[in-house]
């Protein structure tokens, strides 16, 4: 009988039960104190090494390396921009006054400030490599991190293993893909996405249950005859899209069936302050539905700061329209992600959940080292910052240099492939694992010989 | 068993003796740096090509005036006629070289030698020097769009020290790349290459500026264009540059090269494929801002034969089964008369054929009976709706930025052009000429929709050019023909439509200005409005602008035609022949270029009649395939040996649950049984079309539309209100086939004849009276479990 409302506890290998795994997910709100908590986990219901989660937050457009977390105040007015830097909580560290939360917490994040690509200098071709470690080319399209994560692992629990928020990337300028997808892996491994704005006061995964006129004895029965009907007809079998219904079919009435699973996506459970805290914005909301996400079980969450750089505030301070201007930072962008990531990194840490989560934001590339003639600055791949912390990733550190002036890194440059590297290294993922490309060929997860950052291992 | 193998193989392949020939077949050597390299290339059994360049002898009728190399190639010595021959497996072949000035005084070019050294050693990347803001303070242009700004950053900025006239050898040029001093993008060249010669030598020669005189590039030839290959066979391309003086020359060496298709073929630097798969592969070619490319092919290995009984009824099916042939591929057995049926009215007008649509014509038995009901198909009102929608998504019809009765009046001028059957020239035409007011003429108001010039250019040349402009915008397209003059020659042409207010607030008045320009954002002044590769119009005509446009659009344009060719092929065929099906630009080739041609010649000779295009595709015996593969094509997702399975459109699929439900879709502000294909915008509130898929219409791009299934349209078809309402209706279909009190197993019969065109096999039928005898308690919950059943199976979703 297919129950709506089945909640039997998973037992896992080490014997604690799923039941008890998502209690203490949800610690805080039961009032367990932090001490306990750390009990919980070295009785390994937690296990930080095996199990790594990760959540990346795709900050579209392009944050200005000099205007966020790689000042140079020394530089001359041109290049140093409009803002001034601030301490943080790590001496020795600054970053920009435009994240003053942020500075509270950089002990839980890294910096790396010598990234660069050597592609070009469009959107699409950043979000390309810092989704799947490569730029796409002969007509390959690499699949994105969490897609892999998906293939290599499945799902933990009644919850995809990879999810998409709010929504995929919408038009950069360039018309390429943007890597979101599973590519050569088979739609089967694309992200679930969200296609909703959870700032939305009515907020919820549309038709995640059935409606009061059906009962679940009907849904279950509909259920057996349409695979019934299906198994009677043999001309799909060799389809790929047809498969992939199916599975998309079958994924849906897992997620029906499982309270669990559905109360992951109901962010009206969380108190308002809560919810304040984060942002009562898309990406703030997003932060916030990401942390639930992972307590519940998902593997492998991108957060899509912005859907597109045109006609919208972003990252993309080219200072004239239809892009945004440099003050944006100040005004929106910058408070919009400083109040979001902070909230994800101590909430995160208060549960427990940092130790084996993963955060990284990137951008797609920097931005140029001077300010143009409209008050902006433009696309610049040579260098930029990204951050990186949680899981096995060091906190409080900054890998890497530029430059005196932003332009080029000066230490340590990285690539995206070496970004690449170091998510699936902390992910647990062997970098000689080979995945199934177009024909059978088999490609790495990463080039061979693509080392990780290593210095960003504790 | 052996005979069938043998007229199998005699279809497909042509046995002949091997033969051996060089290519190019003609080689002059026109100056004395000329040089050419030749390649050996044998027709094997079969006919497939082998490249035996690095295995032949070489030699030369008269070393003294040509000599060759042990690899081919040639170089000149002195004026004069020689003879080059390869020589392997007792095979021979000749080819006479002409040399021209060997002796006479040569310079290297900076146009034409100079600069495709920066470009193919990466010096103007993106990622270097080309990059916008330039790299360590020396900045060229992005793969060299500009001569004239590349030689003065190269001559006359940083104090001259980057070409040093005194000491040539002390140039920055050739230290940096060359690594004898610390240079960030490392090693480019060794001072042992042509590529150092070149530079040093032209520097030498007081390295003289680029000159109008200097020849231009016209185009390209590549060798081999086609050819058929063993697997993990390798193969050398070589590519001529011909030159308006005349002139050709081997520029391999700095062509770029890449692979279309990475798992059928891949390719070097210098122009060597590597076979890694079955299919077939363009191997794309840039040079100079020419593109070409060239085919290489792999057949499919076939264990076991299958006989075909593909009988080919017009000159689609002819071209379509030559590129079977060549790959080893044998079509699947046409489709059955149900499936046709289904595929037919869903691709022609977006519905299902009723019940008794079905029956009558599994019940025909005239021969014809396809050809009449594709003729009659063509002319219903369903077929309007549909094509109407279809060019809707195209000029991205939409209340978001037409207020609604000017969207109306767009909407309805499309759907009274299908409706007449406007032929395709003409439509674009009554576009592009036409003004006065947008309410009287619905068309004009593509530039009420357009206000901004460069959105203008750019939606363009993607709707009715299958052409991407943008990143020409910025700079010239970096894999593509379009440089950003002609970006914006082009647009100057959209740079004097004028807009006011007309009578009302919905309408408008469009007319030509006989003012305004757009400038080039680099030269910082407008250029002569000329459309791609077309005649340019003096910038101080008072012509209208759009006129000659219209006439450049739509007489005698490829892109043109291809373009509208491939998206209504790709709507029968469930594929572009050029895929995607808006990208027809020059570097992504057609899976079937001769059936492609074909097509898109027949259209032309036929006035561009869109009904004609249609009607030949759909009459054709490889459109009428079986989707079911067979023991060669399983492979094949690219060659229409099979039908190509797909999801219906998300209107199609909602409107095809309200036909079997009986039960329309309620859409707010429009009346009662308005189905999802004529709502004239995309704006109208409905979850069913957004999860399905429904483009925005906001940008003319083919990916707006997705048919990707997803769990969200899982959960929507399960538990969402769409479906499950129209089930429960008392005013549908389930109701009223429970008034009739009809017998289970006419019920059955027709709930399969409405929702997949044929009637259930007694085996289904005796599966679903079992199953609805499980649902006793209630009749009407059991027929809605089962309709929900059927309009959820992969045979009601899918078009097969």
């Amino acid at each position: 009988m297919f129950r709506l409302d089945a909640d039997l506890p998973v037992e896992f290998c080490d014997g604690t039960r799923r039941r008890d795994f998502l209690h203490a997910g949800v610690l805080s709100t039961l009032g367990l104190g932090l001490s306990q908590f750390a009990g919980l986990k070295a009785h390994g219901a937690v296990d930080p090494k095996k199990d790594v989660n990760c959540i990346l937050l795709m900050l579209v457009g392009g944050p200005s390396q000099l205007d966020t977390w790689d000042m140079k105040p020394n530089a001359p007015i041109e290049i140093r921009g409009p803002y001034k830097p601030i301490k943080t909580n790590v001496p020795g560290i600054e970053i920009s006054e435009n994240f003053p939360r942020m500075a509270k917490h950089a002990d839980k994040f890294s910096i790396v400030r010598s990234m660069y690509h050597t592609a070009a200098a469009v959107h699409d071709t950043g979000h390309q490599m810092m989704q799947t470690g490569r730029l796409f080319q002969g007509g390959v399209e690499h699949p994105h991190f969490g897609c892999v994560v998906g293939k290599l692992r499945g799902p933990k629990g009644d919850v995809p293993p990879n999810i998409l928020l709010p929504r995929p990337i919408g038009a950069t300028g360039g018309n390429m893909p943007h890597g979101h997808a599973a590519g050569y892996l088979g739609k089967a491994f694309d992200p679930f996405i969200l296609n909703a704005d959870p700032s939305d006061p009515n907020f919820r995964v549309p038709d995640m249950l059935p409606p009061d006129y059906l009962s679940a004895n009907r849904v279950d029965r509909r259920k057996n005859w349409r695979e019934a009907i299906d198994k009677s007809v043999s001309k799909f079998e060799t389809s790929q899209d047809a498969r992939l219904l199916d599975s998309s079919f079958q994924q849906a009435y897992t997620l029906m069936s499982s309270a669990k699973a559905r109360a992951a996506f109901e962010l009206h459970r969380e108190p308002e302050a809560v919810r304040e805290k984060y942002g009562l914005n898309r990406f703030g909301q997003s932060c916030l539905l990401a942390r639930r996400l992972v307590e519940a079980g998902v593997r492998f969450v991108t957060i899509n700061m912005f859907e597109t750089v045109f006609d919208e505030i972003t990252w993309d301070i080219h200072g004239s329209k239809p892009f945004s201007p440099i003050s944006c930072y100040k005004d929106l962008v910058g408070p919009m992600f400083d109040m979001a990531y902070s909230s994800l990194l101590e909430d995160l840490s208060q549960r427990g959940l940092l130790a084996n989560t993963m955060v990284i934001g990137t951008g797609e590339f920097g931005r140029t080292p001077k300010v143009n003639p409209a008050g902006g600055r433009d696309h610049w791949p040579q260098c930029w910052s990204i951050l990186a912390g949680g899981g096995p990733l060091k906190g409080g550190t900054v890998i890497g240099a530029s430059d005196e002036i932003g332009a080029m890194p000066k230490d340590r440059p990285t690539t995206p492939a070496e970004v690449a590297a170091t998510i699936y290294k902390g992910l647990g993922i062997d970098l000689e694992t080979e995945l199934p490309g177009a024909q059978g060929r088999p490609i790495p997860v990463v080039d061979r010989g693509t080392e990780p950052i290593k210095k960003l291992f504790a | 068993m052996r005979l069938i193998l043998l007229l199998c193989c005699t279809a497909a392949l042509l046995p002949a003796a091997p033969s051996l020939s060089i290519l190019p077949k003609e080689v002059t050597l026109a100056t004395p740096e000329s040089r050419q390299q030749l390649l050996a290339e044998a027709l094997l059994d079969g006919g497939v090509h082998s490249d035996w360049t690095r295995h032949a002898a070489w030699s030369s009728s008269n070393p003294a005036i040509a000599a060759v190399s042990l690899s081919g190639l040639v170089t000149p010595k002195a004026d004069g006629e020689a003879t080059i021959t390869a020589r392997h497996n007792n095979l021979s072949a000749s080819v006479t070289v002409r040399v021209r000035n060997a002796a006479a005084p040569f310079t290297w070019s900076f146009k034409n030698h100079v600069m495709p050294v920066l470009t193919k050693t990466g010096c103007n990347q993106g990622a270097c020097h080309g990059a916008l803001a330039g790299k360590n303070g020396f900045k060229l242009t992005l793969r060299g769009y500009d001569p004239e700004l590349d030689y003065d950053a190269l001559t006359r900025q940083s104090a001259s020290r980057r070409v040093n006239l005194a000491e040539p050898a002390r140039s920055l040029l050739l230290l940096k790349p060359t690594f004898a001093i610390p240079h960030m993008g490392g090693l480019r060249f060794k001072t042992d290459t042509r590529e150092y010669r070149v530079l040093a030598e032209w520097i030498a020669a007081g390295a003289p500026p680029p000159a109008e005189k200097d020849p231009e590039v016209t185009g390209l030839e590549v060798y081999p264009p086609a050819s058929i290959l063993a697997p993990n066979a390798t193969q050398q391309l070589i590519v001529r540059a011909r030159y308006s003086d005349g002139r050709s020359e081997d520029v391999t060496n700095w062509v770029k090269f890449s692979s279309a298709n990475e798992g059928v073929a891949t390719v070097d630097d210098s122009g060597l494929v590597k076979l890694t798969g079955h299919g077939e592969s363009a191997i794309t070619l840039w040079y100079a801002s020419k593109v070409l490319y060239a085919r290489v092919t792999v057949p499919f290995i076939n264990q076991t034969p299958v006989i075909s009984d593909f009988r080919p009824r017009n000159f689609i099916d002819n071209l379509a089964s030559a590129k079977w042939q060549s790959l080893n591929l044998t079509p699947s057995k046409v489709a059955d008369d149900s499936t046709f049926l289904r595929r037919a009215y869903l691709d022609a007008a977006g519905i299902l054929p009723t019940a008794g649509e079905v029956e009558a014509f599994l019940a025909d038995p005239a021969p014809d009976k396809r050809a009449k009901v594709i003729d009659q198909l063509l002319n219903r009102d369903e077929y309007a709706d549909y094509w109407a929608y279809k060019f809707s998504d195209l000029l991205l019809v939409s209340s978001r930025k037409l207020r609604t009765p000017a969207m109306w009046a767009f909407y309805n001028w499309i759907r009274d052009s299908v409706q007449a059957n406007k032929p395709w020239d003409q439509f674009a035409r009554d576009i592009f000429t036409g003004a006065g007011s947008t309410r009287q003429n619905g068309a004009l108001n593509y530039f009420v929709l357009h206000k901004d010039t460069i959105e203008m250019a750019e939606n363009v040349t993607q709707a009715f050019l299958g052409q991407r402009l943008t990143c020409a915008r910025c700079h010239n397209h970096p894999m593509e023909k379009w440089t950003q003059r002609q970006y914006y020659q082009f647009a100057n042409l959209f740079a004097r439509v004028g807009i006011k207010n007309g009578s009302t607030a919905a309408d408008n008045v469009v007319f030509a200005k006989n003012s305004g320009d757009i400038n080039h954002p680099r030269l910082l002044r407008p250029l002569s409005p000329t459309p791609l590769d077309g005649q340019p119009m003096p910038l101080d005509s008072t012509a209208d602008r759009r006129v000659h446009f219209a006439n450049w659009l739509t007489k005698d344009n490829d892109y043109f035609t291809r373009n509208i060719v491939n998206r209504v092929w790709a709507n029968f065929l469930g594929r572009g022949i050029v895929h995607p099906y808006d990208d027809v630009r020059a570097t992504n080739p057609a899976s079937n270029e001769e059936l492609f041609a074909a097509v898109a010649a027949d259209f032309v000779k036929h006035g561009y009649d869109l009904k004609h295009l249609m009607r030949t595709i759909m009459n054709s015996a490889t459109y009428q395939l079986s989707s079911e593969s067979n023991a060669t094509n399983q492979a094949d997702n690219v060659f229409y040996s099979k039908y190509i399975i797909k999801r219906l459109p998300a209107e199609v699929l909602l409107d095809a649950m309200s036909q079997v439900t009986g039960v329309p879709t309620a859409f707010g502000g429009y009346p009662a049984g308005t189905r999802a294909l004529q709502l004239p915008d995309v704006r109208v509130q409905s979850q069913f079309l957004t999860s399905f898929g429904r483009p925005e219409r906001i940008l003319c791009d083919a990916a707006e539309r997705s048919s990707d299934p997803s769990i969200s349209q899982a959960l929507h078809v399960i538990n969402g209100d769409t479906l499950n309402k129209k089930l429960a209706d008392p005013q549908g279909n389930i109701a009223l086939l429970l008034k009739l009190g009809l017998s289970e197993k006419k019920v059955l019969e027709h709930l399969y004849l409405t929702a997949y065109s044929r009637p259930p096999r007694p085996d289904e039928t005796a599966q679903l009276n079992k199953l609805l005898a499980d649902a006793k308690e209630s009749r009407q919950e059991g027929l809605e479990d089962l309709v929900w059943s059927l309009l959820t199976s992969k045979e009601f979703l899918f078009n097969y």
